[in-house]
């Protein structure tokens, strides 16, 4: 009797829970495996509730719905960067087809027009993407916001991006005139009309945007274009010097390291110096090592997703 | 092996326990989900620029999970601790029902009310998803609102073993956090992978393992698109549910057994 009740109350509770855990494990594994796929598109399907329309339905919590298409924002264009295939360009991710971050930006600033996040990240990002979105998002944050002088940047920023440098030096020159405005806005309005395009002016801009941003989204974006600049320069940098062991010595060198000695006296802008790993490498900003191309006997820049 | 008697007390407990739920006026929540989908069939029009069916059928689904999570972590910890409470447990143990009867038939019971209330909701989101001209979703609809019902039954399970050995507050609480963690439970052991941590590793293969895969039920998204789950796909989902009610009942008819009432 006691032994039937081990039985009974003991050992066989114990073995059903052991047994079920063990089947659960796969049986888990066969339903994920023929659980339906969501497509691709699934994710680019249009909003089928915008912003503006939800304005006055939401009990009065339309600053916290901002909060969650400015969150949804922010993972479309970071699902969309991991899930790429293919290397992408800073300056151009229409082959990313991030067609619905401009209506999630757009729907966060109608339900809260002083958020300013959503206005900056869109500067930084939408000019890669369509300069029409791009121009439209600052302007309606000036609209909305005109004393705040960093929109009248961001707005500059995006003529600058587009080579619209009149444009830019009008806007940058208005954001001047606000109070608090940071004196970098005057240099800029200056710079626009004189050197837009040079790659002073952008380090000027990166490194001001790196200093402003209030999100680490934009800083970060910030940061890797000022790479980017960085990068080319030195590049440049690399080719001048091999173009010189090349016209001393008649033949390209087999690695880089070997220019070590003529670019101990190259001096690069703002002051850098060249980054080496522990292989004695040179590397870019990101740390991925440059390569040569022996043919052209020219530096090339690391091929990597950013 | 259990006899005949077994399963016809069972069936009695099971029985009151349905009853009750209704006397509890449990299924009045149907009145505002019938309400929440009429507005939405109605209104949404203006807001959706003639996407009313997807979001109908998002709504409702949604609604439908959230309504009956509620309801199973509520009503689901009280189902014990109210007969400790109201001390009918002693009349009812001093019966030829055992505790194992007890635990299993008001599990059941409340599985049938459960089962009454999706199937219902079911009923009001196909008749809104007509009214909207979205005919083409229903296929995928009723069988995310199956999955959506074996769901709840899992959680009903958590909140039953809870509720056997501790206060309905804290029992409410940690069913809760069961069914928070089991939605996540996947993304989490994808997250520990990425982090490189070994000790993070096997916490979350632990966490993963042990509590419910509720991610394996989780069909709106597909449902909101057209798409519906194959059959083989909702067997292996029932097989896996009925496996974990099987382990829970288990844990919590071992713990109920050695309970003390005094």
């Amino acid at each position: 009797m006691k032994g039937r009740s081990l039985i009974k109350d003991v050992i066989l509770p114990i073995a059903i829970i052991i047994a079920g855990f063990a089947v659960l494990s796969p049986l888990s594994d066969l339903v994920a495996a023929r659980k339906p796929v969501v497509p691709e598109s699934y994710n680019d399907t249009d909003l089928f509730v915008k912003g503006r329309e939800l304005k006055g339905f939401v009990l009065g919590t339309e600053s916290l719905v901002a909060d969650w298409y400015w969150m949804r924002s922010l993972q479309y264009i970071g699902d969309k960067v991991v899930n790429s295939k293919e290397d992408l360009r800073l300056d151009d991710l229409r082959n990313l087809n991030p067609r619905l971050l401009y209506p999630l930006l757009d729907s966060a600033t109608d339900l809260d027009p002083h958020f300013i996040a959503p206005y900056a990240y869109g500067a930084m990002v939408l000019p890669a993407i369509d300069g029409n979105q791009a121009i439209a998002i600052a302007n309606k944050g000036i609209a909305s916001n005109p004393n705040e002088w960093r929109l009248y940047q961001q707005l500059g920023y995006i003529y600058w991006r587009l080579k619209m440098y009149d444009e830019a030096a009008k806007v940058y020159e208005a954001g001047s005139k606000i109070p608090g405005s940071a004196a970098f806005m005057k240099l800029m309005a200056a710079s626009m009309k004189t050197e837009g395009g040079s790659r002073s002016t952008a380090r000027a801009i990166y490194t001001q945007m790196i200093a402003d941003a209030e999100d680490e989204q934009t800083r970060n974006t910030a940061k890797r274009l000022l790479d980017q600049i960085n990068s080319m320069d030195d590049v440049d940098a690399l080719n001048n010097a091999l173009a010189e062991y090349k016209q001393t010595s008649g033949h390209c060198v087999n690695e880089l390291r070997e220019l070590e000695p003529i670019l101990l006296k190259t001096t690069l802008p703002a002051g850098r110096d060249f980054s080496v790993d522990a292989q004695g490498r040179i590397v870019d900003p990101s740390g991925a090592p440059y390569g040569l191309d022996r043919t052209a006997c020219t530096a090339t820049t690391p091929r990597r997703p950013q | 092996m259990p006899n005949s008697n077994f399963f016809s007390t069972t069936y009695a407990v099971a029985r009151n326990a349905f009853r009750e739920a209704v006397r509890d006026r449990v299924l009045y929540n149907l009145i505002v989900f019938v309400l929440l989908l009429t507005a939405a069939a109605i209104f949404l029009g203006e807001l959706t620029a003639g996407q009313e069916a997807r979001v109908v059928t998002d709504l409702g689904l949604s609604a439908t999970l959230i309504f009956g999570v509620f309801i199973a972590i509520f009503v689901g910890v009280s189902l014990v601790w109210k007969e400790l409470e109201k001390r009918t447990v002693y009349s009812l143990l001093s019966k030829p029902v055992s505790r194992t009867n007890f635990i299993l038939g008001k599990y059941l019971g409340f599985c049938v009310t459960l089962l009454f209330n999706t199937l219902v909701m079911g009923v009001v989101i196909t008749l809104a998803l007509l009214y909207v001209g979205g005919a083409k979703y229903i296929a995928g609809v009723w069988p995310a609102i199956y999955l959506i019902f074996l769901e709840m039954t899992i959680i009903t399970g958590v909140a039953i073993m809870f509720s056997s050995f501790s206060t309905p507050a804290l029992s409410a609480l940690l069913t809760f956090f069961v069914f928070v963690i089991g939605h996540f439970s996947s993304s989490l052991r994808d997250l520990a992978q990425s982090m490189g941590s070994d000790a993070a590793l096997v916490f979350f293969n632990i966490v993963y393992y042990l509590l419910p895969n509720f991610s394996n039920f989780a069909v709106i998204s597909n449902a909101a698109i057209g798409q519906h789950p194959p059959a083989s796909m909702l067997g292996f989902a029932t097989l896996y549910a009925v496996v974990y009610d099987v382990i829970l009942l288990t844990i919590t008819a071992v713990i109920f057994k050695r309970r003390n009432f005094k």
